[in-house]
């Protein structure tokens, strides 16, 4: 069995792996709904952190194990960390909308600094 | 290494094209090549997260209150079709990779036809909403108790994210029945189990983008 499990170099994953990891999934999906919907204990902040976790560890189990990522070779596994990577310094473009008011421009002063769209009557 | 090329192979041998030294090396080259492809999707869908992200910070409050007027409880359960979905096509990789064609393709059935039920209860929602007065065209009415344009603003992020998300579904369903199809027909493309290896990690990426959709915009807290 663990010969035919390893043959030809390429790794197959276990049917017992595959549905671990999809009951793993199942239970962190009812704990984000519980921690979201059903309980409501937690504030803006907490909740916001304890649901974006909890995507991210679902999104890890999905691209390790049924996308197979543990299992590949270093050079598939540079392409697949390296777009999730990438993903996240796009969000460094956000700083720019954070930072705009640290330098206020002339011209700029009576209305708060901002490339968002400006709602007429209210911000003008 | 040409000896090996592709005209010469009793059916279950491992077919080396020309160009590769090996079979690991053939088949690593289809995988990057794969996820090369997938990076250019989470580009693709990065930039809609961005604008999310961004108007989210801005009106936190309208998010919340356009939120709590998503169906939850249809979206968790096209949640767990989709992971459930995820699983079956793991499983038919597989059965690929040791030969079992026959469970392979039940096992790629299975996985269309949760696909298909997700399309469902999308329809379903989407025509709640549309129902409700809530696509963001010219006939938007909006919520009394949400500001206007700020909620128009959600739901046209709803649609385009959710929309562009139940393409790939659209998509996916017609790359896996195809992949069906060659597989019966004993197609030449598919001398092993790394097409249907491709068509997984595809798959899996519709179910991850889903996996972040679901909190974003049904279980936004207060």
């Amino acid at each position: 069995m663990a010969k035919q499990f390893e043959e030809h170099g390429h790794h197959v994953i276990p049917t017992r792996t595959l549905a671990i990891n999809l009951a793993w999934l199942m239970a962190l999906m009812v704990l984000t709904i519980v921690a979201a919907r059903v309980t409501h204990f937690l504030p803006t902040m907490p909740g916001n952190v304890v649901a974006m976790s909890i995507a991210i560890v679902k999104a890890f189990l999905v691209v390790a194990i049924f996308m197979g990522v543990k299992y590949t070779t270093n050079l598939a596994k540079l392409f697949a960390i390296g777009g999730f990577v990438w993903f996240l310094l796009l969000f460094g473009i956000l700083i720019d909308y954070f930072s705009r008011p640290w330098e206020p421009v002339k011209g700029w002063e009576p209305l708060p600094s901002t490339s968002l769209p400006r709602t007429p009557g209210v911000d003008e | 290494m040409a000896e090996h090329a592709a005209h010469h192979h009793e059916p279950g041998e491992d077919v080396v094209f020309g160009q590769y030294e090996t079979i690991e090396q053939q088949r690593e080259s289809y995988i990057v090549g794969m996820w090369t492809f997938l990076v250019t999707e989470v580009m693709f869908f990065g930039g809609l997260f961005l604008v999310y992200t961004l108007y989210r910070w801005k009106y936190a409050e309208v998010w919340h209150g356009m939120s709590l007027h998503l169906n939850f409880w249809l979206g968790g359960i096209n949640t767990a079709v989709l992971l459930l979905s995820s699983f079956s096509v793991a499983w038919a990789v597989q059965r690929a990779q040791v030969g079992d064609t026959k469970n392979q393709i039940r096992l790629l059935w299975f996985t269309v036809a949760c696909a298909c039920t997700f399309l469902v209860i999308k329809f379903i929602e989407y025509r709640e909403k549309i129902v409700h007065g809530l696509y963001p065209d010219w006939a938007y009415q909006g919520l009394p108790d949400v500001e206007f344009g700020p909620s128009r603003l959600f739901m046209s992020l709803y649609f385009a994210m959710t929309g562009l998300h139940g393409v790939h579904v659209l998509v996916g369903i017609i790359v896996i029945t195809t992949l069906i199809f060659m597989t019966k027909a004993k197609a030449p493309s598919i001398s092993d189990y790394i097409p249907t290896e491709m068509v997984a990690l595809y798959w899996h990426f519709v179910d991850l983008v889903w996996i972040f959709l679901y909190p974003l915009f049904y279980l936004i807290p207060a």
